[in-house]
């Protein structure tokens, strides 16, 4: 077999570009916009209440205020839609994301290289009962795959697969 | 015969002389500023005087004398079968266990002071990568290869039997002096010099007499300036190249290559083929104007210090073909590569013109610059003619090529790296399609790797699908840790 082929005993296998995705939960919208509009309320009210003295763009402030909000307003509703668009898939030898909305990303890592798996989540994620799986490969530095806005019992329960695969996994290459 | 590294061993005396002498130049050096820097050093020994200050430097020698001879007789190691048990810590005892089967490089190397006493310094890398590597400070040279042997057999010990199938010759080292990103690291060093030299010129080279024979003409006195820190520049390089290259040979020995190298510090590292994971080709601009470029082979969690990095250096004459074959037998080189798309190139020209509209509104705006109109078409003329070149040559050098079960990436703008990995090394596979992309069927695939990300920007989506496809079903069938041989 050359490496090119698909794995044995994998009659369906798929492409990257035509496995079925699951959807995130539809919790994950809103929270992913109140994080974008929390970052860009930081920004509106700094340039409101920055000082301009006798500076002539004292008199645009109300307009600079308003564009900036404009684009808060953009960034919010990207990031709503981005979220509405995510994507995963668990497939037999490997984890499948989707995500973006203007640079569209399909990531894929093999389960061979996953050394171990992680569940976060912050206060916001909390509050809609939210959860990101974090996952790690060799050697690398951070998460090489990160899901986020997944339902705490959907989390828990891919986490379980992974595990499962992991220490099949691990069993195989050991006997 | 009872095995002597199965019972608790110590590190040398001799190495624990070397640290103490190591650490307090380091701290020297560090605090340079704080003890001797605007006449504090000469403050503080008139507030306090001599006696004093000798008190004070013997009661530091003291306490020094002390945590050295805490830290030698807490730090011991030993071999459990495979595995390579460590107890160290000054106040809090740690316990480090590597499994053989773990091991991912080891690395020997005998500073000059070191060499009488027959000393070395043992280091090992697990599959964890270069963060997580473990240094035994100073052992005794047998008790290193013994390790070693055990730990990795034929690691470090055949070379004296083995032929070299590489050596770097005084051209090949010359020239990657020459060539190396040494020069680079020449020049940053020197650059703290140049405010004194410039005040040195200014103050006192006016009275001295060879001032006579320098040319008149401020061009040509510049252009003889330029001359003199670049022969100062590729000098340092050469040199350093020398200290670490020198005498450089390479052994492949039992699936596993071992270099040795270095002119006062003798530098020993060995690398298990079935752990290489990446080999790149790295021509510099220079080094593909005079025909000499080096290989660096990455494994795991590479390190980030050069220093560190396995390498061979001062390859010339097509020699990287015959090394890439031996360090991964059957793998051929591609007779052409396959250029990326013409959109990639238009991309990157309308990106440089931005910038570049940028840079000029900017300067023009900050600086207040008051040029008749010719000059500045002059200067968005050279602007444009410098990104068009930029983005021609980015396009140009920009390839891949599937060549059996490996992929080969190119990539850069006057100096050239390919990436060359066999499929099932990849660790993650990223397609991305921005807007532009997404209207002309095309994609960026990012290549994630042992030593970081290669991306292979503007191919046709299909193909970006497909070889990811390839990559996944390859990694299916192969495990990140091999099984011992």
């Amino acid at each position: 077999m050359t490496h090119s082929d698909p794995p044995a005993g994998a009659e369906s296998w798929r492409g990257l570009g035509e496995s079925p995705l699951q959807p995130l939960s539809p919790h994950l919208a809103p929270c992913l916009a109140l994080h974008k509009a929390a970052g860009w309320l930081v920004v509106v009210l700094a340039v409101a209440w920055m000082p301009l003295g006798d500076s002539p763009l004292l008199a645009w402030r109300a307009w600079l205020v308003a564009g900036v909000a404009g684009c808060a307003a953009l960034g919010v509703g990207l990031a709503w839609c981005e979220a509405r668009r995510r994507g995963y898939a668990l497939r037999e030898h490997d984890i499948v994301q989707r995500r973006g909305l203007l640079v569209r990303r399909l990531q894929a890592l093999p389960l061979v290289r996953l050394q171990h798996i992680e569940t976060r989540s912050n206060p916001l994620e909390r509050c809609f009962g939210l959860v990101r799986l974090a996952c790690f490969t060799a050697g690398g530095r951070g998460a090489d795959l990160l899901i986020e806005g997944l339902p705490a019992a959907q989390a828990e329960l891919l986490k379980q697969q992974l595990l499962d695969r992991l220490s099949g996994a691990s069993g195989e290459s050991s006997a | 015969m009872s095995d002597p590294l199965a019972e608790w061993q110590r590190l040398s005396p001799w190495a624990m002389v070397s640290l103490l002498l190591t650490q307090a130049a380091e701290q020297g050096r560090q605090h340079l500023p704080l003890l001797l820097g605007a006449g504090a050093g000469l403050t503080l020994l008139d507030a306090i005087g001599w006696r004093e200050l000798l008190l004070a430097g013997g009661g530091v020698l003291c306490l020094a004398l002390l945590l050295a001879w805490r830290y030698y007789r807490r730090f011991r190691f030993r071999l459990e079968d495979d595995v390579l048990v460590i107890h160290s810590g000054l106040f809090e005892q740690r316990e480090y266990k590597l499994a053989a089967h773990h091991v991912q490089q080891i690395a020997t190397r005998q500073p000059l002071h070191m060499r009488p006493f027959g000393v070395v310094e043992w280091q090992v890398v697990p599959l964890a990568g270069d963060a997580s590597r473990i240094t035994l400070p100073g052992i005794r040279q047998a008790i290193a290869e013994a390790l070693s042997e055990r730990l990795s057999p034929y690691a470090l010990t055949p070379q004296a039997a083995a032929p070299a199938h590489y050596v770097l010759t005084a051209k090949g080292l010359l020239l990657h002096g020459l060539t190396s990103r040494s020069v680079m690291v020449a020049a940053a060093m020197l650059s703290p010099l140049i405010r004194p030299l410039e005040r040195w010129l200014h103050d006192i080279a006016p009275s001295l007499a060879w001032r006579d024979w320098l040319p008149t003409a401020p061009l040509l006195l510049a252009a003889l300036a330029l001359l003199v820190v670049l022969a100062v520049v590729l000098l340092l390089s050469v040199i350093a190249a020398a200290w670490r290259f020198f005498g450089y040979r390479l052994v492949e020995h039992g699936g596993r290559q071992i270099q040795t190298s270095g002119l006062l510090q003798r530098q020993r590292q060995s690398l298990t083929l079935s752990r290489l994971q990446v080999v790149e080709w790295v021509e510099t601009g220079p080094g593909r104007l005079l025909g000499c470029g080096y290989l660096v082979c990455h494994q795991f969690g590479g390190a980030g210090d050069e220093g560190r990095r396995f390498l061979v250096p001062g390859i010339t004459g097509g020699e990287q073909r015959r090394l890439l074959a031996t360090l991964w037998p059957g793998l051929s080189w591609p007779a052409e590569l396959v250029r990326v798309s013409r959109h990639y190139r238009r991309v990157l020209l309308l990106r440089g013109v931005l910038l570049g509209g940028l840079l000029l509104a900017g300067s023009g705006a900050l600086l207040d610059v008051t040029l008749p109109g010719w000059q500045w078409l002059l200067l968005a003329a050279a602007l444009l003619a410098l990104v068009v070149l930029g983005a021609w040559r980015r396009w140009y050098c920009q390839g891949w090529a599937r060549s059996g079960d490996y992929l080969w990436v190119r990539h850069g703008l006057f100096g050239l790296r390919t990436h060359v990995f066999a499929l099932h090394k990849a660790i993650a596979v990223d397609v991305r399609q921005s807007w532009f992309q997404r209207r002309r069927g095309l994609a960026t695939l990012h290549l994630h790797l042992a030593h970081g990300r290669v991306a292979l920007p503007y191919i046709e989506h299909a193909t970006a699908l497909a070889l990811a496809d390839e990559l996944l079903a390859a990694c299916a069938s192969d495990s990140v840790v091999e099984p011992p041989d």
